[in-house]
């Protein structure tokens, strides 16, 4: 199904909801304190510049921690990223499932059969 | 050797090779179709037919590498050709502009009570309808990527663009829809949030800029 594939595809960008009141984000505007050490630090408008390359989990590993450091943290971010993910599971739900997969793997093999293609 | 000999030992090869490359593709082909053409039977048509002018061109393609991007490009041509549309050129802004602009739409959202527009609201028809408006290129990637999970480097190849492109197409197609489903929901009546609710919910922050 479409919107598992999708969010197969964005695991690693989900993060758990509730975590903003527990860990007390910060103002945004500037840098997310609180990251993990050694890990790049990165400001909103860097992760709002790449907010759809993370959610589409399009960015090296070492960005994608960066950034899911930011947002965990961010106030002024992580609503923007809840509606963007939101936004993106609607639109993957929208893939259709065929009614009779086997129906039409049949109607395309006879079709490829008339047209010279061998069985195995 | 006789030369019919030879010549099905290279067909009995290249069928083979069709079976085990381009046919298990089916699904994701169908897919893929399905999203193109709403209507079943439709969709069925077009896949078929995708698979016999693949079948009738697999000579040009090159064994190991992208089939299912392959077969989704002939999918696509198909498509355009069966409904004579042409696929419009379309000019695009900078993937990090519109990136940005994403931001724009959300505070849009929040300010009108629609920051949780997405998982309030029944919204199946009215994103069907968005997706179907929007320009032949951008909902070709928006297809592609959010709608059947193919990577950006898998659509740049389906489309024969480069990266840039689909980033660029794909960003301002997720504004229109977006725009256009706040739009909606405006027109709609929808009840925003902040008209129901007093205050946020717990996870969200009540002080945010």
């Amino acid at each position: 199904m479409a919107v598992v594939a999708h969010w197969r595809r964005m695991r690693d960008t989900e993060l758990p909801r509730g975590h903003l009141a527990a860990q007390r984000p910060q103002s945004g505007g500037g840098m997310a304190p609180g990251m993990v050490p050694g890990t790049p630090m990165v400001d909103c408008e860097s992760v709002m510049r790449q907010l759809w390359d993370y959610l589409d989990g399009e960015l090296t590993s070492d960005r994608m921690t960066a950034i899911r450091g930011h947002i965990e943290l961010c106030k002024r971010c992580y609503p923007q990223y809840e509606f963007e993910q939101s936004f993106l599971a609607a639109i993957a739900a929208r893939g259709q499932q065929h009614s009779d997969p086997q129906q039409l793997r049949a109607r395309v093999s006879d079709a490829l059969r008339a047209q010279g293609l061998r069985d195995a | 050797m006789p030369a019919t000999v030879m010549r099905d030992g290279t067909k009995q090869v290249r069928d083979r090779q069709f079976r085990s490359e381009a046919l298990r593709w089916l699904p994701e082909v169908t897919r893929y179709a399905m999203s193109l053409e709403r209507d079943e039977a439709n969709a069925d048509d077009l896949v078929q037919e995708t698979f016999l002018k693949a079948y009738e061109a697999w000579g040009t393609y090159t064994p190991g590498t992208e089939c299912r991007g392959w077969l989704f490009t002939i999918c696509r041509h198909t498509f355009y050709r069966r409904r004579r549309r042409e696929e419009r050129q379309v000019s695009y802004d900078d993937p990090d502009l519109e990136a940005l602009a994403a931001a724009a739409v959300h505070t849009s959202a929040r300010q009108g009570g629609y920051a949780d527009l997405f998982t309030r609201f029944d919204l199946s028809d009215a994103i069907d309808r968005a997706i179907a408006n929007l320009p032949d290129a951008f909902r070709d990637v928006v297809l592609l990527i959010d709608v059947n999970d193919q990577s950006y480097e898998a659509a740049a190849a389906a489309l024969g663009v480069p990266i840039g492109t689909v980033r660029s197409r794909l960003f301002r197609a997720r504004r229109l829809l977006q725009e256009a489903l706040i739009a909606h929901a405006r027109d709609s009546g929808l009840v925003p949030a902040s008209a129901t609710v007093q205050g946020g919910s717990a996870d969200e922050p009540t002080n945010a800029p």
